[in-house]
């Protein structure tokens, strides 16, 4: 798929997608042929309002600004050609964004940047300081342990706090 | 006899890379868009051996041997490194090609061949609208680095140099060509040495 939607948009692909994949008949005279739906026209974008809604970096920029002004926010090799293993990435990462949205919960900044080098996974966060430091750092151990025990694989956790969300501008 | 060669390559390397390279470390662009407040410019970890890859034993373990058998001759070694955003390869390019002129082994030629573009159209809607499609695209971009006429151990440490500060979301593949010695039966072409006989003839 495209080089990295936002966790929404990447989880309604993939909805789609797992319907389209049952409805496809795999053989007979007659097949379904059912092609995932991308709604380009939503995806990643927030719609404008009376300015009142305050929007990151990140969410600002439409996704065919990928690669202009915008990075990856996912980075493995999979994508590449000649290089296999992208579903199983995705399905990591998409369980990765989840899991970190759920364990600090409200005091996510922005969205989470992964890394891929060699063996290891590194999950780049920016965070609110919601918390005392104290709770962040036995979620952040808590967080690096499980996610290396799933995934088998060192998993570092680099987090940097700030006092409130960085507003790019206002919609 | 290659057990010195061998000796000497190994330990010049290592000891030049452990004091004097630190400052080549290829800058790996922030990607972590627009955080404006975060520190930049990030800098990969220096080279010890746990900070960038997940190694069991430490560096110092893997000792230097010594052995009897010539070291492997490489004719030409191809390096190909592969990713989606062209300015990580300029900055990597850079970096290997200094990092190879600073062990003092021959660059050949570094190019770079043409980015490959794979695109997908897909329907814009879920149901209907056949006429409205989406079109996505992956980009990989490419970049090439030869080097020409290296032995085998010096090879060895400059590719594990070179592939522990690999930037996330690159991918790389080497291809080494070697030289073999050619073998003594073939040497010499085999009609010198038949002793003069009567051509068989009918």
């Amino acid at each position: 798929m495209a080089a990295s939607l936002s966790s929404a948009g990447t989880v309604r692909v993939l909805s789609t997608l797992a319907r389209s994949s049952l409805l496809c008949s795999s053989s007979g005279s007659r097949g379904l042929h059912v092609t995932a739906a991308c709604c380009k026209n939503r995806a990643a974008r927030t719609r404008v309002g009376k300015g009142e809604k305050p929007l990151t970096y990140e969410q600002a920029f439409h996704p065919h600004h990928i690669g202009h002004c915008k990075g990856w926010l996912s980075q493995h090799t999979s994508n590449l050609k000649g290089e296999e293993g992208a579903a199983e990435r995705t399905m990591e990462d998409v369980f990765i964004r989840k899991f970190m949205f759920g364990t600090f919960h409200g005091s996510l900044a922005n969205e989470i940047v992964l890394k891929r080098r060699g063996n290891m996974l590194i999950v780049c966060a920016l965070m609110i300081q919601k918390m005392s430091p104290l709770k962040f750092y036995f979620l952040i151990g808590y967080t690096e342990t499980l996610l290396s025990h799933f995934y088998k694989c060192p998993v570092k956790l680099e987090v940097q706090t700030l006092q409130d969300k960085a507003v790019y501008k206002y919609i | 006899m290659a057990a010195p060669t061998v000796l000497r390559r190994q330990l010049f390397p290592l000891a030049r890379i452990l004091s004097g390279l630190s400052h080549l470390k290829p800058r790996s662009l922030t990607v972590c868009s627009g955080h404006r407040r975060c520190a930049v410019s990030r800098f990969p970890p220096p080279l010890t051996p746990s900070a960038s890859f997940h190694t069991a034993t430490p560096l110092s373990s893997s000792a230097i041997t010594v052995t009897e058998e010539p070291d492997v001759l490489f004719q030409k070694v191809l390096v190909l490194v592969k990713s989606h955003d062209r300015a990580v390869l300029d900055s990597y390019e850079f970096f290997a090609t200094t990092a190879a002129q600073e062990l003092g082994i021959t660059v050949g030629k570094v190019f770079e061949p043409q980015k490959d573009i794979e695109r997908v159209t897909l329907l814009k809607s879920v149901h209907i609208f056949k006429n409205h499609r989406v079109q996505y695209e992956m980009r990989t971009h490419f970049r090439c680095i030869e080097l020409s006429h290296i032995t085998g151990s010096t090879a060895k440490v400059y590719l594990e140099y070179v592939q522990r500060n690999l930037p996330e979301g690159v991918a790389m593949e080497v291809t080494k060509t070697a030289m073999e010695k050619v073998p003594d039966h073939i040497l010499k072409p085999m009609w010198e040495d038949l002793p003069a006989d009567d051509k068989p003839s009918q």
